[in-house]
């Protein structure tokens, strides 16, 4: 972990970066929306690459979740993935958030468009306060299937020891619609996110 | 050292498609790959609107996805996994792929240039066919080793593993819904005496040549499988003991009267059949079932093969005595 530490100022710099970043997109999907998206406080903590799995199964043990993946890549070192996990006793409700007829798309065209929608609105805002630019991969559903979620992940063999997990609760109150996003920022990226970090609390 | 010059000979060479529009949906530029797919001239269609352009466009769909780059500064997707074209293009496999149009792989990003006082959004246009090829390949494939794993590789007819699980899941159907169940095993006569006569060949022949001939008299809900060797099983889904019978006799019958001709030779052949009823009481496992189907195909046999016998509740060994 030493080598990954997080100072004290290094943490308060990011978790606010990640505040506005989380407000910008608030509002932004509020409007495209029309409806008033909830973001809770996002928590961020380092991870070992090992507690993955397990972390993933405690949280949707009994439900059928799909998980929808999509890369980012920036200027710096800044690179991750994205995770957008949703009910899937959910996912009917997402053609009306996004103002399509029924049966105009698949429900697996549905769940990338917002994931990607959720994901790069929130990160572009991020990217944005530290004055970077992301480019990203297109979305793809992972997982759709009940209990496939953690033996997928299982399987992955991690390249990385420890990763900047942050994490995200959106919460459409119309629509009573809700799913998780995590942000996972594996290995170098971590201490890549730091120095751009130090700089920004030098500025101050 | 500018190398603004190099864009332009570099979006000319692209094996992509670029085509940027902006707020209103005009074009305001596409790039060599686009008109040459699409056989269009950029001064021919500049200005004018995408949708009138490439009319087949799904409209209202798009439009949904171009706002919100637009309203969200942020870039869409499409994948050929879930719409296999946006653009009806033509691809570059016209003889080694079955797929009419070029499957496409499509992002949809902001351009933010100090240039263009309009919003812009870039179009590109990646061309997925060889997935979309393999991805075909596979599917097949997948689809003919299931058949395969499903399928008796002599006779066509379903495999024991199959077939034994599918009487499971019958059995388990006529149980919630109060449905009958019957089941015939079956078996050739005097098999060995055929392989003796006509070889190993002759033999399989008549095993293929009668799983095919009673697959022709069945239902499509009933389920015939190879149980080993030379004998077969029958499920018959909501029918009962007399029905099953019916069948069974029908079956018996026909197969003796039925000529095969092997290497100039007619071979004819008989069955004898057990005829079984699912007893919701008595049969608690599929063993139960095959257990009494078996009795009464060994009565069958003892009663002098060529027949059918039914399995009658209460009996509980093999009829000693032979009629």
């Amino acid at each position: 972990m030493s080598t990954f530490g997080f100072s004290e100022e290094q943490r308060d710099c990011l978790q606010e970066i990640i505040n506005v970043a989380m407000g910008l997109a608030s509002d932004k999907l509020a409007r495209f929306l029309n409806t008033f998206v909830h973001l809770q406080v996002p928590s961020i903590a380092l991870v070992g690459a090992s507690h993955i799995p397990a972390e993933f199964e405690n949280r949707y043990q009994d439900t059928e979740a799909a998980l929808v993946s999509q890369g980012f890549f920036g200027n710096e070192g800044v690179r991750g993935e994205a995770i957008v996990l949703y009910q899937m006793e959910n996912a009917h409700k997402i053609s009306a958030l996004l103002g399509y007829e029924v049966g105009d798309v698949s429900e697996i065209e549905m769940l990338t468009d917002i994931s990607s929608i959720l994901t790069t609105t929130f990160l572009n805002g991020l990217a944005d306060q530290i004055e970077n630019s992301l480019s990203y991969s297109a979305p793809r559903v992972l997982s759709s299937v009940k209990g496939d979620l953690s033996s997928l992940l299982r399987s992955t063999s991690f390249h990385w020891e420890h990763a900047l997990k942050v994490d995200i609760s959106y919460q459409l109150v119309d629509h009573s619609f809700n799913c998780d996003m995590i942000l996972l920022i594996p290995g170098e990226a971590v201490t890549n996110i730091q120095r751009i970090l130090d700089r920004i609390l030098e500025d101050y | 050292m500018s190398h603004a010059w190099l864009s332009s000979p570099i979006l000319a060479q692209l094996n992509s498609g670029v085509i940027v529009v902006d707020d209103e949906y005009q074009i305001h530029y596409l790039n060599a790959f686009v008109e040459r797919h699409a056989s269009l001239q950029l001064s021919e269609v500049q200005g004018k609107s995408l949708f009138t352009v490439f009319a087949d466009l799904p409209e209202a769909w798009l439009k949904r996805k171009l706002m919100s780059v637009l309203d969200l500064n942020t870039p869409a997707f499409s994948s050929w996994e879930q719409r296999q074209y946006i653009f009806k293009l033509p691809h570059l496999r016209p003889i080694t792929s079955s797929s009419q149009y070029m499957a496409q792989n499509c992002s949809m990003l902001p351009l933010n240039s100090e240039q263009s006082e309009q919003p812009l959004i870039c179009i590109l246009i990646e061309d997925a066919t060889d997935a979309f090829v393999y991805q075909q390949h596979l599917s097949k494939t997948l689809i003919e080793l299931e058949k395969a794993n499903r399928q008796d590789g002599l006779t066509k007819v379903l495999n024991r593993r199959y077939w034994e699980e599918q009487l499971k899941q019958e059995i388990h159907r006529a149980q919630r819904y109060h449905h009958p169940l019957s089941l015939i095993l079956f078996d050739l006569d005097k098999f060995k005496d055929l392989n003796d006569k006509y070889g190993h060949l002759g033999g399989d022949f008549v095993l293929i040549q009668l799983a095919s001939f009673i697959s022709s008299l069945l239902r499509d809900s009933d389920l015939f499988g190879r149980y080993g060797g030379e004998e077969f099983g029958i499920i018959l889904p909501d029918t009962g003991l007399d029905g099953a019978v019916e069948v069974a006799e029908r079956i018996c019958q026909a197969v003796a009267e039925y000529p095969m001709l092997f290497n100039q030779q007619t071979i004819r052949a008989s069955i004898s059949m057990g005829v079984a009823e699912l007893l919701p009481k008595q049969h608690l496992l599929h063993d139960d079932v095959i257990r009494c189907a078996d009795m009464a195909l060994y009565n069958a046999k003892r009663a002098g093969r060529n027949r059918v016998c039914s399995y009658l509740a209460g009996e509980t060994e093999y009829q000693k005595k032979v009629n």
